[in-house]
């Protein structure tokens, strides 16, 4: 492999990695604040790409577009919580598992009729020529991918550190009950965790959908992501954006290194044996219970 | 118990016989998708030992009817075993590869689970795809019309195979939840703690859960390979997964009369559905959603309010329960 190739490569891995960095952010938010895990995540990525169709259909700006897709993600986080999450949140693992499975699947089937199965394409906000840097092809969209990842990482981070919410919600993730008797509102925490996380997810959709089209089976993503989330440790905020990076990069080299027969399979070999060795993650602190 | 055991024996003798009986008139639809009820039925009886009674959760029951119907379907084409020995033998390999799978998936606990079950599905489905000279790939594979010495198998008689094996399928759990190992599973789901206090190997049951669980997807799957006649990576995704599951939440999370009662009735939805078919997967979601929320104990819930009955010691409370 020569180092352009290399370097290429490591482009390309970071630019998908950046959308699983944001998906992996996104499932980590409601989690750490609620301990719930949105299994329906990979749909709030398909509802955002839609979303971004129609509004563009609309030839409205893209700003417009962009600030509109953020409020309807945040939007419908907030009715998922209130109508179905909240009702169950005390309840089984098992029922909070399956119960956002089951949401995913409702939005994907609802998608899927209203739209169809057949993918549509959606230009990206810069057009799609390739900026040319020292020998290496930059794909714009693939940039912009990275900014906005960077960017929303940057808020997150300030979010969780400087604002009153940010702080209420890391009260909460560490004692609800502590946290309620200090005054904190803790349902509120829950919904704004949930609106902060599906904008994102929705946001993802936005920017993926120029570079792998729009189709009901983006959803697919969460899987990506999640082991991002694995990779990153359940908790951390950093973590997951490092992990779904590196699951980017991990997908990339080893489509050239081990053959694409293999390709697919290494992410999810590589997800059982974090499971079983290290279920914490390289920078979260997730205890696992032993009996 | 003596007599509850005498009457559950008599109802399901009666049951066996009625079905046979009525299969016997009618045209070969009909028997089909009677005979599609009873393998998922099987199928929903061995995940809810794992979920309902052992307490843990798994994406990839339908991996392991995967395996089943793959590794029995394979025995056939390619080394001429007879069909009730490769189903048998799929069902074994399903069972060795549940206990692989549990003996690390075990030790972990509700979404690390959910997530080690469902990097299990992903993993089935891409072998599945990938290796497609074995397996046929996503163009799936033709399952041969089954023979016994040479003879065809009637669709009748391959109809009674599966209501036998059905019968013997919910006759197995019942007993096994009826003695030691059954009041183990549910011990390990309500307090793992004070069953391994107890002398109890809470990870021995629960990979023993996983094996068997996976034992009876397997021979579900088997049969599905048969009776279907074909078999496709999609049949066996995390869609179906989230199907058996459904069957047990509706019917009831720990008992043998939910996983029967939930397959049956949901087994009939696509027919129900048939007008208004592009809704059938929502209106499925839907069904499942709304239990969870409303009815989270399932159908059998209903069903003991109207007939109140002594509780037993064994009875499971909050079923669906996981550890704390």
């Amino acid at each position: 492999m020569t180092l352009t190739l290399a370097l290429q490569l490591a482009i390309a891995g970071i630019s998908v990695g950046a959308i699983y960095a944001l998906v992996a952010l996104a499932i980590v938010i409601p989690f750490k604040a609620s301990g719930v895990l949105n299994f329906g995540q990979g749909e709030i990525v398909t509802f955002g790409a839609y979303a971004t169709l129609i509004l563009t259909q609309l030839a409205l700006p893209y700003p417009v577009v962009l600030v509109s897709v953020l409020v309807l993600g945040a939007t419908g986080g907030i009715a998922i919580e209130r109508a179905l999450i909240r009702p169950i949140v005390k309840a089984p693992e098992f029922t909070l598992v399956i119960a956002t499975f089951a949401i995913g699947l409702l939005i994907k089937g609802a998608i899927s009729i209203k739209f169809g199965d057949s993918p549509n394409t959606i230009d990206g906000p810069f057009g799609s020529d390739p900026i040319i840097a020292a020998g290496l092809r930059f794909n714009p969209t693939a940039l912009w991918i990275c900014a906005c990842t960077a960017l929303v990482t940057v808020l997150v981070i300030a979010f969780f550190r400087y604002m009153r919410l940010g702080k209420a919600m890391r009260a909460v993730s560490i004692n609800p009950e502590a946290a309620r008797l200090m005054g904190i509102r803790v349902e509120t925490v829950y919904r704004w965790s949930w609106a902060i996380s599906t904008a994102i997810g929705a946001l993802a959709g936005l920017l993926v959908a120029p570079l792998i089209g729009i189709n009901p089976e983006i959803g697919q993503l969460i899987l990506r992501g999640l082991l991002g989330a694995v990779i990153g440790g359940f908790t951390s905020v950093p973590g997951a954006i490092v992990g779904g990076v590196a699951v980017g990069l991990i997908e990339t080299y080893s489509g050239v290194l081990v053959g694409s027969a293999f390709k697919n399979l290494v992410p999810f070999i590589l997800l059982m044996v974090l499971l079983v060795f290290r279920p914490q993650g390289l920078f979260g602190t997730a205890e696992i219970k032993r009996v | 118990m003596g007599a509850r055991n005498r009457r559950h024996a008599i109802v399901t003798a009666v049951a066996v016989v009625l079905l046979a009986a009525i299969a016997a008139t009618m045209s070969s639809y009909p028997v089909y998708l009677l005979s599609l009820a009873m393998i998922n039925i099987i199928a929903a009886v061995g995940l809810n030992l794992l979920t309902g009674n052992s307490g843990q959760i798994s994406l990839c029951h339908s991996s392991f009817m995967a395996i089943g119907a793959y590794s029995s379907t394979l025995l056939t084409v390619r080394f001429g075993v007879p069909f009730w020995a490769a189903i048998l033998l799929g069902a074994a390999l399903a069972a060795l590869l549940g206990a692989l799978l549990g003996a690390p998936a075990s030790r972990l606990r509700g979404i690390y689970l959910a997530l080690a079950t469902l990097g299990f599905l992903q993993i089935v489905q891409i072998v599945i795809e990938e290796f497609a000279n074995v397996t046929g790939g996503v163009r799936g594979l033709t399952v041969p019309k089954p023979t016994l010495g040479g003879v065809r198998v009637s669709e009748y008689a391959r109809f009674l195979i599966v209501l036998g094996l059905c019968a013997l399928a919910i006759w197995t759990a019942r007993n096994l939840l009826a003695s030691r190992i059954g009041r183990e599973l549910n011990a390990v789901r309500l307090s793992p703690h004070a069953a391994q206090a107890l002398g109890v190997s809470v990870h021995r049951v629960r990979l023993a859960a996983f094996a068997l669980s996976a034992a009876y997807a397997g021979v579900a799957g088997g049969l599905q390979a048969v009776v279907v006649g074909f078999i496709d990576p999609v049949e066996f995704g995390v869609s179906a997964s989230l199907r058996q599951i459904t069957f047990i939440v509706v019917g009831g999370m720990g008992s043998v009369g939910g996983s029967v009662i939930g397959a049956a009735v949901l087994s009939a939805m696509p027919e129900v559905l048939r007008p208004v078919k592009e809704y059938s997967d929502l209106i499925y979601t839907a069904i499942l959603l709304g239990f969870l929320i409303f009815l989270p104990h399932g159908l059998v819930t209903l069903w003991h309010r109207v007939t109140p009955r002594t509780p037993r010691a064994d009875a499971a409370p909050a079923p669906g329960s996981t550890a704390p």
